[in-house]
C-alpha cells in the first residue's frame, strides 16, 4: 500500500465522497425517471421452470397492467350513468391518462354475426354436435324447434342464414356474449340487487410502475373522483388496476422511509448528544454514516440500474449499524481525554473495527449469494455502506477529530453499563456459566418447539384492504378472472396446440358439469382445432351433401320452396383459421390468450374461473401432453420456503465462519466465549418468536443473519475495547450499549413498517440485538471481570 | 343479439313501461302494474304464431306456461313437438320426457336474466325496461294495450315495436321486427296456478 500522510488520505477520501455524492444525486434526480422500483414482484427471481410460463405471467399482468378499471355504483340508475359519463369526460386527456372510455363506440348488431357466416358449417356447440352426430338426426324436428322457440327467434342470426340455429347456439357460448356487463344507454352496465354499476376504463399513458406516470395519473383520478362525488354524492366509485397497487406500495414504503429514517436520525442524535455532551462527535458520526449511505445508494443504482423500495427502507435502517464504527472511535476519543492522539486512536480501534467489518461483510456476502434480486441488492447496499462507513472512520475522521474531547463519555451510561456487565460477567464464569446456560436452554426449549413457519406470498405484499375489496367486487360484478392461476398450453404446431387445449377443456367442462368450476376462457372456445372443425363439418355432411334431405325437411317444417337454397349453396364454406380469428374485431380483447410461436413451439393460455383450490385445478392437467398448470402465488410461496431452507443452512455456515475467525484471533479456548452472545442471542430470539406465535419466514431468518453480524461486532468491540479502558470500568461496554441502542432505534423501528416482510425483519432484529447486547459481557475473559 | 332478446324478454310476459324515465309515468301504467302484480303464480295456455317471409304459412305452436314470481317460468310446448324449457335466475334448463332436468349450456343467457327482471318488475319495480323503451298506454284497466318502441338506435334497426295488451291478466304479445318477421303470442284460460307438481318445484328451485 502506498504511504500517504493522514491529511492527504483524508482529503482524498473527502474528494471521493464528494464525487460519489454528485454522481448519486445525478442518478437519483438528474435523469427524468425515478430509479425507485415499486413493482414488488420484480424483485423476485423467476419461479417457473419454463421461461415461456414466466412470459405468460408477464403477458397476463400486462393485459390488465396499464389499465384502470372503475365501476360507478349507485342505487339511482340515472345518477350512476350520469356520473360515469362525467367521470369518463373528467378523466380523458388528463395528465398520465392516455384514454378513458365510458360510452361505447357505435357498432352494428350485424357485426356480431356476419363475420361468422363463412364458417357456419365448421362450428358446433357440444350439445349440437351430439344431436348432429346421432345415427339418424331428426332434421325436420330441429327446424321445427328453432321455428317455435319461446317468444320467437329471428333475433340474432337470420332464419335463412342459420335455419337450425347452430351458429346462434355457438355464438351464445362465445366469451364476448357472456359478459355480465351489457350495453345500456351506450354504457357498459350491470345491475346487482337495487344497485346499478357502470364501467369506465382508462388506459395509462405509460407503465403503472413509472413514477412519472403514476403521480399525475393518481392526481387525475382523484380530481375526477372529486368532480363526480361533488355532483353525485350518492355515487360510490370502485377502482382497481396495477397502478393503484404500485402506488399503495410506494406510499407505504415512503412512509416507512420517513418514519424509520427521521425517527432513527433524531433518536441517534439525541442519544449521541446526551452521551458525548458535545456537538462535534454528533457531526462526525453523522458524516461517517451519511457518506456510507450515499455511497451505498450510488453504487447500488450504478450496478442494478434501479433501487428497489425494499432496499431503500432496509437502507434507512442500516444507518444504525453504520454508525457503530464512528461510535467506537468517538468513545475511544472521549475515554482518552487529554491523552488523545487521533492517529493513535485509529491504531487502537482498528483491529476491532476491521474484525467487526469482516464479520458483517461475511454475513452480507452470504446474503448476496442468494439468487434473489432483492436480497442481492440489499447485500450490495449493505456491503458498500458498511465498507465506506468503516473506512471513513479509519481515514477521514482522524483529520476531523484532532482536538481531544472536552468531556468523557457520560458517566451515567458507564455506570449503567458497569452495573449490568459485572453480574453477567460473573455469572458467566466457570461452572456457574454452564448452569446459567442450561437454565437458558431449558427456558427457551418450549419456545423452539412452538416455532412454526409460513411462506405465504401475502407476507410480502399487503395491499390496502379497501383496494382488495374493490378488486374482488369488480372481478365478481364484471366477471373477470384474476389471472394469477392459469394453464399454459404448448404444441409443435398451431393445430397441435389447439388439440392439446381441447383435451384440457374437455376435462374443465366435466368439472363445470360437476359444479367444481364456474367457467374457463381459452382460444378454442372461439377457434376450434382444424380436427374438431372437420368433425363438425362431417356431422353436417349427411344432410347438406344430399339436397333432397334438406329440401324435404324444410318443406315439412313449413319453409317456402327454395327458402333455404342460399343456405344449401353456402355449403361447405371453409374452416376458421388462426388468421381469420385474429382478424375479427370481436376477438381483439382475447388476443392475449394466444401467445403465438415461442422458439419451435406454439403456446396459448386457458384461464379457469370459480375454483380456488389449486390442487383441483392442477389435477385437471395431470397426464395431458403440453399442458402446464401455472400458479404464481403458490410458486412464489414455494420459492420463499425454499430460500428459507437455504437461509437456515447459510446461518449455520456463517456461524461457523465467524467461529473460525474468532478462533484465529482469540484461540480455540476463548472463541466459544466470544461467539456465545450472538449464538445465544439467535437462540433466544427464536424461542421468543415461538412464544409470540410468529411463524418463521424468510425475512426472520434474514434478520437473524444480521443479528449474527451485529452480535459478533458487539462481542468483538467489548473484548477488544476492554483492555484500553482499564482505567474507566464499564467504558467499553458503554460504547457497545451505545451501538446497540442506535441499532435498536433504527432497525427496531422497522417493526412499525407497513410491509409485513419488513415488520418481521424489524421484530426479529429488536429481539435479537436486545438479547445479544445483554449477553455481550459474557465474551469478556475471566481476568478483567474480577 | 343477446341484448336485444334480453330486452324483449324482459318486457314480454309482464309488459309495463313508460315513455321516459324522466317523464311522468302514466297513471294507467302503474295501475296495470299493480293489477298484474296481484298474481304471483300464474298458468295460461299459449298459442304462438310466427310470421317470416321465408315461411310458406305462419308457424304456430301451442302449450302452457307457468310463471312464478321469484323463481322463473316454464314454457311447455305441446304442439308441434314436445319441448319444455325452464328459465330461472340461475340459468336455462330443459325437462325431458322422463322429467329429468338438464342445463342448456348454449342457450341465450339473456333468457336467464329475464326471469330476474320479471321478478323485480312484478314486485313493482319496472325501471329496467323503462330505460330501454318509449311506451304509450291506451285503454282502461279492463282492457289496456301498451306499445314499446326501442330508444336506442342500435336496437331500433332490428326491432320495430312490441305491443302488449290484456285485462286483469296479460292476454297478448306482438313482436314486430324490421325484417318483416313477427311473433304473436295469445294467452287463454289464464288463472292462478295453485299447487305446483314435483317436477315443476324441482325445476324452479322449490317455490
Amino acid at each position: 500500500m502506498m504511504r500517504l500522510t493522514p491529511g492527504l488520505r483524508a482529503s482524498l477520501f473527502g474528494l471521493g465522497a464528494l464525487v460519489l455524492t454528485l454522481l448519486g444525486a445525478w442518478l437519483l434526480f438528474g435523469r427524468g425517471t425515478s430509479p425507485l422500483q415499486t413493482d414488488l414482484l420484480a424483485m423476485l427471481p423467476p419461479t417457473e421452470r419454463q421461461p415461456v410460463a414466466e412470459e405468460a405471467v408477464e403477458r397476463l399482468s400486462r393485459a390488465s397492467g396499464d389499465r384502470l378499471v372503475f365501476l360507478l355504483a349507485s342505487k339511482n340508475d340515472d345518477d350512476a350513468k350520469d356520473a360515469a359519463r362525467t367521470f369518463g369526460a373528467a378523466l380523458a386527456g388528463k395528465p398520465g391518462i392516455a384514454s378513458a372510455i365510458a360510452e361505447l363506440p357505435p357498432f352494428d348488431l350485424d357485426q356480431l354475426t356476419t363475420p361468422f357466416l363463412p364458417f357456419r358449417f365448421h362450428l358446433l356447440t357440444a350439445a349440437d354436435r351430439a344431436l348432429w352426430q346421432a345415427p339418424s338426426p331428426d332434421v325436420a324436428g330441429m327446424l321445427t324447434r328453432r321455428l317455435n322457440e319461446p317468444f320467437g327467434a329471428g333475433i340474432g342470426t337470420r332464419l335463412t342464414d342459420d335455419p337450425f340455429g347452430t351458429l346462434q347456439h355457438w355464438l351464445n357460448t362465445q366469451p364476448f356474449n357472456r359478459s355480465t356487463l351489457i350495453p345500456e344507454d351506450d354504457l357498459l352496465t350491470a345491475h346487482r340487487g337495487d344497485t346499478t354499476y357502470v364501467m369506465v376504463i382508462a388506459t395509462l399513458a405509460g407503465s403503472s410502475y413509472d413514477d412519472q406516470i403514476q403521480r399525475p395519473a393518481l392526481a387525475s383520478v382523484e380530481a375526477a373522483t372529486h368532480t363526480v362525488t361533488a355532483a353525485h354524492p350518492d355515487v360510490h366509485i370502485l377502482r382497481t388496476g396495477t397502478m393503484f397497487y404500485a402506488a399503495a406500495a410506494r406510499a407505504g414504503a415512503e412512509r416507512d422511509v420517513h418514519v424509520v429514517g427521521i425517527a432513527s436520525t433524531v433518536g441517534i442524535a439525541l442519544l449521541l448528544i446526551g452521551v458525548f455532551r458535545s456537538p462535534r462527535p454528533l457531526l462526525l458520526a453523522f458524516l461517517s454514516t451519511a457518506i456510507g449511505v450515499i455511497a451505498a445508494i450510488t453504487i447500488t443504482i450504478a450496478i442494478f440500474g434501479q433501487l428497489h423500495l425494499l432496499t431503500l427502507v432496509f437502507g434507512a435502517a442500516l444507518l444504525g449499524e453504520a454508525v457503530d464504527y464512528s461510535i467506537q472511535y468517538l468513545c475511544a476519543r472521549a475515554n482518552a481525554a487529554q491523552a488523545w492522539n487521533a492517529e493513535a486512536g485509529v491504531r487502537q480501534v482498528r483491529p476491532a473495527l476491521l474484525l467487526a467489518l469482516a464479520t458483517s461483510l461475511l454475513g452480507y456476502a452470504l446474503l448476496g449469494m442468494v439468487p434473489f434480486p432483492a436480497l442481492r441488492q440489499m447485500a450490495c447496499f449493505a456491503i458498500v455502506g458498511m465498507l465506506v462507513a468503516c473506512f471513513s472512520v479509519l481515514w477521514l475522521l482522524p483529520a476531523l477529530a484532532r482536538p481531544a474531547a472536552r468531556r468523557p463519555v457520560s458517566p451515567a451510561l458507564s455506570r449503567i453499563a458497569l452495573s449490568w456487565q459485572r453480574p453477567v460477567s460473573t455469572l458467566a464464569q466457570a461452572r456457574r456459566g454452564l448452569v446459567v446456560l442450561g437454565v437458558l436452554v431449558v427456558a427457551a426449549a418450549p419456545g423452539w418447539c412452538l416455532l412454526d413457519h409460513d411462506d405465504d406470498i401475502h407476507l410480502l405484499i399487503s395491499p390496502p384492504a379497501v383496494l382488495e375489496q374493490d378488486t374482488r367486487d369488480i372481478a365478481s360484478i364484471a366477471g373477470m378472472g384474476t389471472g394469477s392461476q392459469f394453464y399454459l398450453v404448448q404444441g409443435d404446431t398451431v393445430e397441435q396446440t389447439l388439440q392439446h387445449e381441447e383435451a384440457l377443456t374437455a376435462r374443465l367442462q366435466a368439472m363445470i358439469e360437476a359444479k367444481q368450476l364456474d367457467a374457463w376462457t381459452g382460444v378454442t372456445t372461439m377457434l376450434p382445432s382444424a380436427q374438431r372443425q372437420q368433425s363438425n363439418r362431417d356431422a353436417f355432411a349427411r344432410v347438406l351433401e344430399n339436397r333432397s334431405v334438406l329440401a324435404d325437411a324444410a318443406e315439412k317444417a313449413g319453409f317456402r320452396a327454395g327458402a333455404l337454397d342460399a343456405f344449401a349453396n353456402a355449403w361447405p364454406g371453409r374452416p376458421m383459421t388462426l388468421d381469420d380469428w385474429m382478424a375479427m374485431p370481436v376477438s381483439m380483447p382475447f388476443h392475449y390468450l394466444w401467445m403465438g410461436q415461442r422458439g419451435h413451439a406454439f403456446a396459448s393460455i386457458v384461464l379457469p374461473q370459480g375454483q380456488d383450490d389449486s390442487a383441483q385445478l392442477a389435477a385437471a392437467a395431470d397426464g395431458l401432453p403440453g399442458i402446464t398448470f401455472v400458479d404464481k402465488p403458490a410458486s412464489v410461496s414455494a420459492l420463499f420456503g425454499r430460500y428459507r431452507g437455504y437461509a437456515d443452512v447459510w446461518l449455520g455456515a456463517a456461524l461457523l465462519l465467524v467461529g473460525v475467525a474468532f478462533a484465529w484471533r482469540y484461540g480455540l479456548r476463548a472463541a466459544p466465549r466470544v461467539l456465545a452472545p450472538p449464538l445465544l442471542g439467535i437462540g433466544l430470539t427464536l424461542a421468543a418468536l415461538g412464544y409470540l406465535g410468529q411463524p418463521l419466514t424468510l425475512f426472520h431468518v434474514m434478520a437473524l443473519m444480521l443479528v449474527l453480524g451485529v452480535g459478533a461486532n458487539y462481542a468483538v468491540f467489548l473484548r477488544e475495547g476492554e483492555p484500553h479502558t482499564a482505567q474507566r470500568p464499564g467504558a467499553a461496554y458503554a460504547g457497545v450499549l451505545l451501538s446497540a441502542i442506535t441499532a435498536l432505534l433504527s432497525f427496531g423501528l422497522l417493526a412499525l413498517s407497513t410491509m409485513p416482510a419488513l415488520r418481521h425483519f424489524g421484530t426479529t432484529l429488536l429481539l435479537g440485538i436486545g438479547f445479544t447486547v445483554l449477553l455481550a459481557p459474557v465474551s469478556l475473559p475471566r481476568e478483567t471481570s474480577r | 343479439m343477446r341484448y336485444l332478446l334480453l330486452f324483449l324478454l324482459c318486457l314480454l310476459p309482464v309488459g309495463l313501461a313508460h315513455a321516459d324515465a324522466t317523464a311522468p309515468r302514466p297513471a294507467l301504467l302503474d295501475q296495470v302494474l299493480q293489477q298484474l302484480a296481484r298474481h304471483g303464480k300464474v298458468r295460461a295456455n299459449f298459442t304462438q304464431t310466427r310470421e317470416n317471409p321465408a315461411l310458406a304459412q305462419p308457424q304456430a305452436s301451442h302449450g302452457d306456461l307457468l310463471f312464478v314470481v321469484g323463481h322463473g317460468m316454464i314454457w311447455h310446448m305441446r304442439e308441434p313437438l314436445e319441448d319444455t324449457l325452464v328459465m330461472t335466475p340461475s340459468g336455462a334448463s330443459r325437462i325431458d320426457a322422463n322429467g329429468d332436468i338438464a342445463p342448456v349450456r348454449d342457450g341465450n343467457r339473456g333468457v336467464t336474466q329475464v326471469s330476474q327482471m320479471l321478478q323485480s318488475m312484478l314486485a313493482g319495480n319496472a325501471d329496467e325496461p323503462l330505460r330501454q323503451f318509449d311506451v304509450t298506454v291506451e285503454g282502461s284497466l279492463a282492457h289496456w294495450s301498451m306499445r314499446f318502441t326501442p330508444r336506442q338506435s342500435r336496437m331500433a334497426k332490428v326491432l320495430a315495436a312490441i305491443q302488449l295488451s290484456g285485462n286483469e291478466y296479460l292476454q297478448a304479445i306482438d313482436v314486430e321486427l324490421r325484417s318483416g318477421e313477427a311473433t304473436r303470442i295469445r294467452f287463454e284460460n289464464t288463472r292462478d296456478a295453485g299447487e305446483l307438481t314435483g317436477v315443476e318445484q324441482r325445476a324452479l328451485g322449490g317455490p
